[in-house]
């Protein structure tokens, strides 16, 4: 027993080593999984508190490329006003209109960290659970794909966006309507790659890529990317194509988060299917 | 004269603080370099730094650096390695007299050519595990690797800079 003691006493420094090693490996399988929740990453409010003051510093300097982007999405909106539409019809009944329910609904956000040099990327944003932020809502900039909430906290949430291993979306293209898989295999936070859409489908460099509103994270025909590469290996059903993103991860600062109000309505019937 | 264990945990939290918000940003040729400066702080410890405490330093300075990237256990692993194998490094790095007391690991105490060696080593064992721990397999051997070179190129660099910045002349001729 004793020479067990002396044993351990002699080597401990290296068990401790081998612990500590255990541990590191341990954290980082775990947090390796979709959606576990992890209570020390950027969604802590420690560090989330700290990346917020960073970005209001960069966030001044960049105050003049903000208007620019503002203005121009103020001018976009203003020419879909009703005032710039012409009535067609004089004399129509005004009515309660009841065909029309509410389904999505966007909720503003600052994106106060963001990552795109490392293989999984994350953002943080200034919008968590207090908010109404919720694990597994999209998220939007511009009218194109981001990515989705992974973890919320009280005030921040991160999101896992289009440039991580991990995400994956159904996509369709806009031109033929053939289903495919987004995924990101390229180092390139630029691109994305896009899967499992099948031969005999027209595809052309240019063609514009949407979203298919199957899952319940975002609405229909939103912009994702252009094809930009178009690969047809020999003996395969699918081709390889590779897709020109539509957001800019390097500048990306303001976006919109995105709820379907019908989200638990449809999960909901889509549990009932399945026995 | 500051406390020195005092000194090192000042110079810890700076350089925690500096990777997490100011080094992390970085995007130099599209992530091929990631300098890793927080090391600085973990090879700047006293030599005298007892083994046990030294592989607590390492994981808890490498949890901190982990929270800002959400990459729990990659940093941690190669920070408690590095932990590990640095008092190792130091003995083979030993001059033929052994080290005096009171001596910093620095270009002040140990000279240029010692530091640069005693970097290199430590840095180059610390990227290699960081950046293969991050692809979690050896497929992309190639790029993994000049990743590690590169960065380890800016790391070294930085970190002999910062010797230089740190230690005012004056100090320095009392070596």
């Amino acid at each position: 027993m004793r020479n067990i003691g002396r044993l351990i006493y002699r080597y401990h420094i290296f068990l401790v080593f081998l612990v500590l090693q255990l541990i590191a490996f341990a954290l980082l399988v775990k947090n390796n999984n979709y959606q576990e929740s992890v209570f020390i990453n950027t969604s802590n409010h420690l560090i989330g508190s700290l990346y917020e003051k960073r970005a209001a510093f960069s966030d001044y300097l960049k105050l003049s490329d903000f208007n620019d982007e503002l203005s121009a999405e103020n001018a976009q909106l203003k020419s879909k006003q009703l005032e710039n539409f012409m009535d067609l019809e004089n004399g129509t009944i005004v009515v309660n209109d009841t065909l029309f329910v509410q389904r999505y609904e966007y909720l503003p956000a600052k994106v106060i960290n963001n990552s795109v040099n490392t293989r999984n990327n994350y953002i943080t944003l200034n919008k968590g659970s207090v908010t109404g932020v919720k694990p597994e809502m999209g998220v939007v900039a511009n009218g194109a794909m981001v990515g989705i909430i992974k973890d919320v906290s009280k005030h921040f949430s991160s999101v896992m966006p289009i440039i991580n291993p991990n995400f994956t979306a159904s996509i369709k293209l806009k031109k033929g309507n053939d289903f495919g898989m987004l995924a990101w295999k390229d180092k390139d936070p630029r691109y994305a790659q896009v899967l499992e859409i099948p031969k005999h489908a027209n595809v052309q460099i240019g063609d514009s890529v949407i979203t298919t509103g199957f899952s319940s994270f975002f609405p229909e025909g939103l912009l994702v990317g252009t094809i930009a590469e178009i690969d047809a290996p020999e003996g395969e059903n699918f081709y390889n194509i590779r897709l020109l993103l539509k957001t800019d991860f390097y500048k990306l600062s303001y976006v919109k988060v995105v709820s379907n109000l019908m989200k638990e309505e449809q999960l909901n019937l889509e549990n009932e299917e399945q026995p | 004269m500051i406390n020195p264990i005092f000194r090192n945990i000042i110079r810890i939290l700076f350089f925690i603080l500096l990777q997490g918000l100011v080094v992390n940003r970085l995007d130099l040729f599209q992530g091929m370099v990631l300098p890793s400066v927080y090391i600085f702080a973990l090879l700047m410890l006293p030599l005298e730094t007892p083994r046990l405490l030294l592989l607590f330093i390492g994981f808890v300075v490498g949890m901190s650096v982990d929270a800002f990237t959400n990459t729990l256990g990659m940093h941690t692993s190669a920070c408690v390695l590095l932990a590990f194998v640095q008092p190792a490094l130091l003995r083979i790095l030993a001059p033929r007299e052994g080290y005096e007391f009171g001596q910093n690991p620095s270009i002040q105490h140990l000279g240029f050519s010692w530091y640069l060696t005693f970097a290199a080593m430590a840095t180059f064992i610390h990227h290699s595990a960081l950046f293969f721990v991050e692809a979690f397999s050896f497929d992309f051997f190639g790029h993994t690797l000049t990743k590690v070179f590169f960065s380890t190129l800016a790391t070294v660099f930085l970190m002999v800079l910062g010797q230089y910045l740190i230690f005012s002349p004056d100090q320095r001729k009392t070596s």
